[in-house]
C-alpha cells in the first residue's frame, strides 16, 4: 500500500517557541491569545525594539544570538519553505503552514518529501524565488563543496537541516528532499531552514553576506550599526502583503533596568522581558504588558543515579513541597504560570489532568517517611546566574530552598554563569559537581530535540533518566507524519515522565514584553516566534 | 628624549606578551565550550565535533597561542566565533565607541578635578575648600552603577532632558549634537570616580607644594601670588600627571558597566559578551587593543613626564 499523506497547512503538534539551552534571550506573549497591544486600522511608524541579548548575525541560520535574535531579525528577513502561522488561534500553539513552499507530500517511506513551491515570490533584490534558489541554499548549508558552504553555516545548519539525506529539484516548481530517518516533523524542522537570495549570495560571497543578508520576509535589510542596532525596512513586495510598519529597529539593551529606562523616556517604544518588579509601576504609567504562554519550562534537573534523588518517591516529595504559585504570582508578578506537569501548557502534550503536583508539604513529609526518609536529608544544586529564558534563576532558587527546607530537604545553592553550566552540560556533567542543575528550556523547539532532554541515550547531562518506554514513544512517535497520532505519542511519553518524576517542575514562562500606548495591533501568539506584519506605531 | 621612548617601546612588548598569554590561558582554562555556546545543545554532536577541529579547539593550548600570536604579528586576529565575522570588524568600530566616551570622561575629569583641586588646596579652610573637599570624597566614594542608574531615572526618565542609552536618536538627525546629547550622562557617570580622586591628589600635592620651601622662598623674592601660583602648579604638575594617567587606564577598562547601562557599543560590552560566549579570538583581540592602550597612555604619561621633569629623563 502505498500511502501519500497529502498535507496542506498542516497544524504542527507541538508549539513553536524554544527557550532550549543555549537558545535565544527574550521573550513574547500576549494576555490570553490574541491582539496584546490595541487594534485598528492604522499603519506605518518606526517600531524600536530593545531587545534582552546581542544582536544576531544576520546571515541567515548563523545567529548566535538564540531564539530571540531568530525571532526578531532572522524570521523577519528570511523565510523556509515552511512558517509558523502566529496570528490565528493564539489561544493555542501555533501550526506549521506553507511559507516558500505551498503544500508538500511525504511518501510512505515517511522520508521523501515532494514540496510544491510557491509562485510568483520573489527575493528583497528583485531576484525571482525559484527551485533553484533552494537548491542553492541546501548546498550552502549541506554540501562542502559548494563555493558558498562554511564550516559556521554547516554547523549551524546542523540543527535543523541535518536530517536531508539528499535533496534535488524535480521541475521549476518542485523539490525533492529526503530525509536519513524517518521524520513526522520535517516540515516544521524546514521553517527554521532558511532561504537567502543566491544572486545576493554570490555577490558578496558567504564571507560578507552578513553585511548585505537578503531575504523574501516581510523586512529587509537596511543596516547595522554593530554592536548597537540593526536597522530593517518593510519589504512592500511581501507576498503576503506589505507589513504595516515602515521601519524596525531592534536595538541590544542586555540590562534590564536600562531596557525600562529607555521604554520610559521614550527611546524605544517596545522592550522584550521587562524585570517582573518594574512591571506594576509600567503599566500604571500606561504601558501595554503583553504576555502569553509557550512551550518553556523552568526545572531542576534531579540526579536520578544517586541517594536520595534516585527514589521516585523523593522526588515526588520534593514536587509537592514547592509553592509554584507563590513564585509565578508574587516573584514573577503573573509573569508565567505554575507548572505541575512535564509538559509545558502551551504545548499539544499537556494534559490537564496530568496537573498532579499540587502544594502539599504535609504529603511530602509523608512521601519522605515511606522513602526511608523522615528527617530529609542534605543536597546541591547548581544554578546559572543569568542566560536566556531563565527569568529569575537565582531568586527562583530561593524561594524553592526555602520551601523544600520546610520538609527537611536542606538545598545548598551553588551558582555559575550560563556558558560554563550549558558547556559542562553538553559534555554529560555537572557543573560544580551538584546533585541537580536548574535551567529553562523550551521543550519542543524542534521536537526532534526531546530525546535530548529526556531520552537515555542523551549526549547531554540529563540526571541519568532512563525509561525504554519513554525512548520507545519519542521515537516512534517522531517518525510518524501523522500529528494527531504524534501529538497522542508525545501526551503518552510525558505523562510517563511525570509520574516518573525526575525533574522539579516549577513555572512555565508566559514571555512579558512591555509596549508604548502608541504601539497597535500586536498579535501574541503561543510562541517564542512573532509576526510583526500587523504591528504599526501611531 | 629618542632613546627614553625606545627603552619604554622595548618594554612595552614583553607586557603585551604576557597579558595577552596570561588572558588566553584564563580563558582557555574556563568552564565553558564556546563551540557548545554559538551552536546550542540542539545541534547533532558530529556538528559540535566537526566545527571544533575546523577551529583548531582541540590543539595543545601553547599551540593555539603560538598560532594566535604569528596571526596577530601580520594583523589577522582571526574571527569570532559567536559573531562568525572577523574580529577586526567586530572591534575597531567598538574601539571608536569607546575611545570617544574615554576622551569626554577624562576631559570632565581633568577639568573637574584640577577645578576641585585647586579650590580645595588654596583656601583650604573656605566654605569652597570644605566643599570641594566633601565633593571629591563623594565622588570617589558614589557606586557607579547606582550613580548611572540614578542619572538616567533623573534626566532620561523623569525630566527627559537626555536619552537613556545608545549613540544616537534613532527618531532624530544622528548628527554631532545628536552624539554629545548621548554623550553626557555615560560620561558623567564614568567620570566621578577618577574626577574624586584627581581632585584628591591635586589637592594634595599643590597644597605640600604651596607650604613648602619652594612657595616660601618664591614670596620672600617679592613674586606676586599669581605668579607663585603659577611655578606650584608645575611643581605639582607631575602628581597630576601621574594620577591622570592612571585614571585614563582606569577609565579605558573601566567604562564596561556604563557601557552596559547606557547601552554604549563599545569594546567593554563587547568583551563582556565575547567572555560570556568563550568567544576566544574576541576575547583576545579586545585585550590586546585595551592593553594596546593601556601601554600607550602609559608611554605617553611618561614622555610628557619627562618633558616637565629632566631628572625623569636619566
Amino acid at each position: 500500500m502505498t500511502r501519500t499523506a497529502r498535507i496542506r497547512t498542516r497544524a504542527v503538534a507541538l508549539p513553536a517557541a524554544a527557550v532550549l539551552l543555549t537558545a535565544a534571550a527574550g521573550c513574547a506573549g500576549s494576555s490570553g491569545g490574541s491582539a496584546g497591544a490595541g487594534g485598528g486600522n492604522g499603519h506605518g511608524g518606526t517600531l524600536v525594539i530593545g531587545a534582552t541579548g546581542k544582536l544576531p548575525n544576520p546571515d541567515t541560520v548563523i545567529g548566535g544570538a538564540g531564539f530571540e535574535g531568530k525571532r526578531l531579525v532572522s524570521f523577519q528577513l528570511y523565510e523556509g519553505l515552511t512558517r509558523y502561522e502566529l496570528l490565528k488561534d493564539t489561544d493555542k500553539p501555533p501550526v506549521v503552514t506553507g511559507a516558500l513552499a505551498t503544500d508538500w507530500q511525504v511518501a510512505a517511506d515517511a522520508r521523501t518529501w515532494t514540496f510544491t513551491l510557491r509562485k510568483g515570490v520573489t527575493f528583497q533584490d528583485g531576484t525571482p524565488f525559484d527551485a533553484d534558489a533552494v537548491i542553492f541554499n541546501l548546498a550552502r548549508y549541506l554540501d562542502k563543496k559548494s563555493p558558498e558552504y562554511t564550516d559556521a553555516l554547516g554547523a549551524a545548519a546542523a540543527e535543523y537541516a541535518g536530517d536531508i539525506a539528499s535533496y534535488r529539484k524535480t521541475d521549476a516548481d518542485h523539490v525533492e528532499l529526503v530525509t536519513k530517518d524517518p521524520n513526522g516533523h520535517f516540515p516544521e524542522d524546514l521553517a527554521h531552514v532558511l532561504i537567502a537570495s543566491p544572486t545576493a549570495v554570490r555577490g558578496t560571497g558567504s564571507a560578507h553576506f552578513s553585511q548585505h543578508p537578503v531575504g523574501t520576509g516581510p523586512f529587509s535589510f537596511v543596516s547595522q550599526t554593530e554592536g548597537q542596532q540593526i536597522e530593517l525596512a518593510a519589504n512592500k513586495d511581501y507576498w503576503r502583503g506589505a507589513p504595516k510598519l515602515d521601519r524596525l529597529v531592534i536595538k541590544a539593551l542586555p540590562d534590564a533596568a536600562a531596557r525600562t529606562a529607555a521604554l520610559r523616556s521614550g527611546g524605544v517604544n517596545w522592550i522584550e522581558y521587562p524585570n517582573p518588579d518594574d512591571i506594576d509601576s509600567l503599566k500604571a504609567d500606561g504601558v501595554q504588558i503583553a504576555t502569553n504562554s509557550y512551550d518553556h519550562l523552568w526545572y531542576w534537573i534531579l540526579d536520578t543515579s544517586k541517594a536520595p534523588w534516585n527514589n521516585p518517591l523523593v522526588r515526588k516529595a520534593a514536587n509537592y513541597a514547592i509553592d509554584r504559585k507563590a513564585i509565578a504570582e508574587k516573584l514573577l508578578h503573573g509573569t508565567a504560570d505554575p507548572a505541575y506537569q512535564t509538559a509545558p501548557r502551551a504545548t499539544a502534550a499537556y494534559d490537564p489532568a496530568e496537573d498532579v503536583y499540587s502544594y502539599d508539604p504535609a504529603k511530602a513529609r509523608q512521601l519522605l517517611t515511606e522513602a526511608g526518609v523522615p528527617n530529609g536529608f542534605s543536597t546541591s544544586v547548581t544554578v546559572p546566574t543569568g542566560g536566556s529564558g531563565n527569568l529569575l534563576p537565582v531568586p527562583i532558587a530561593e524561594a524553592l530552598q526555602r520551601d523544600l527546607a520546610a520538609v527537611g530537604i536542606k538545598v545548598e545553592l551553588r551558582t555559575t554563569d550560563w556558558t560554563t553550566l550549558i558547556g559542562a552540560e553538553a559534555k554529560g556533567e555537572v557543573a560544580l559537581g551538584s546533585d541537580a542543575v536548574a535551567q529553562s528550556t523550551t521543550l519542543f523547539q524542534s521536537e526532534a530535540l526531546l530525546p535530548l532532554f529526556l531520552g537515555s541515550k542523551s549526549p547531554f547531562w540529563t540526571g541519568h533518566y532512563a525509561n525504554p518506554q519513554v525512548d520507545e514513544l519519542l521515537a516512534s512517535s517522531a517518525a510518524n507524519a501523522d500529528q494527531a497520532a504524534r501529538q497522542a505519542g508525545y501526551r503518552t511519553a510525558l505523562s510517563l515522565v511525570t509520574q516518573d518524576a525526575p525533574w522539579l517542575f516549577v513555572v512555565n514562562d508566559r514571555n512579558p514584553r512591555a509596549l508604548s500606548p502608541k504601539v497597535q495591533g500586536l498579535v501574541q501568539p503561543q510562541s517564542w516566534f512573532l509576526d510583526l506584519t500587523t504591528v504599526w506605531v501611531r | 628624549m629618542t632613546r627614553f621612548l625606545l627603552r619604554r617601546l622595548l618594554l612595552a612588548v614583553p607586557t603585551l606578551l604576557g597579558v595577552t598569554a596570561v588572558v588566553f590561558a584564563t580563558v582557555a582554562l574556563v568552564p565553558g565550550d564556546p563551540v557548545a555556546a554559538f551552536l546550542g545543545p540542539g545541534a547533532p554532536p558530529e556538528a559540535r565535533r566537526e566545527l571544533t577541529e575546523r577551529l583548531g579547539l582541540e590543539q595543545p593550548l601553547p599551540v593555539r597561542y603560538a598560532d594566535w600570536l604569528g596571526h596577530a604579528l601580520t594583523g589577522d586576529l582571526g574571527t569570532s566565533i559567536s559573531g562568525q565575522r572577523p574580529v577586526a570588524d567586530l572591534l575597531l568600530p567598538a574601539l571608536g565607541q569607546t575611545l570617544t566616551l574615554t576622551a569626554a570622561a577624562f576631559l570632565l575629569v581633568l577639568a573637574g578635578g584640577v577645578a576641585l583641586g585647586a579650590l580645595g588646596a588654596l583656601r583650604p579652610r573656605s566654605a569652597g575648600g570644605r566643599i570641594s573637599g566633601a565633593l571629591s570624597a563623594l565622588a570617589v566614594s558614589a557606586p557607579q552603577y547606582s550613580v548611572a542608574l540614578l542619572l538616567i531615572a533623573v534626566f532620561a526618565v523623569g525630566l527627559r532632558w537626555l536619552p537613556a542609552g545608545g549613540t544616537h536618536d534613532v527618531f532624530g538627525d544622528g548628527g554631532p549634537i545628536d552624539l554629545a546629547r548621548h554623550l553626557i550622562l555615560p560620561a558623567v557617570a564614568a567620570a566621578l570616580v577618577p574626577l574624586g580622586l584627581t581632585a584628591r591628589v591635586f589637592r594634595a600635592a599643590l597644597g605640600g607644594v604651596l607650604a613648602g620651601e619652594l612657595a616660601d622662598s618664591l614670596r620672600a623674592r617679592g613674586l606676586r601670588p599669581a605668579a607663585v601660583l603659577r611655578h606650584c602648579v608645575h611643581n605639582a604638575s607631575p602628581a597630576l600627571l601621574t594620577i591622570g594617567g592612571l585614571q585614563l587606564a582606569y577609565l579605558l577598562e573601566g567604562v564596561i558597566f556604563v557601557e552596559t547601562l547606557f547601552a554604549w557599543p563599545g569594546i567593554g560590552r563587547l568583551l563582556y559578551d565575547a567572555l560570556t560566549a568563550r568567544d576566544l579570538p574576541l576575547v583576545q583581540g579586545g585585550v590586546l587593543m585595551v592593553a594596546v592602550a593601556f601601554v600607550g597612555v602609559n608611554i605617553l604619561v611618561d614622555a610628557a613626564h619627562a618633558v616637565i621633569d629632566p631628572r625623569v629623563r636619566n
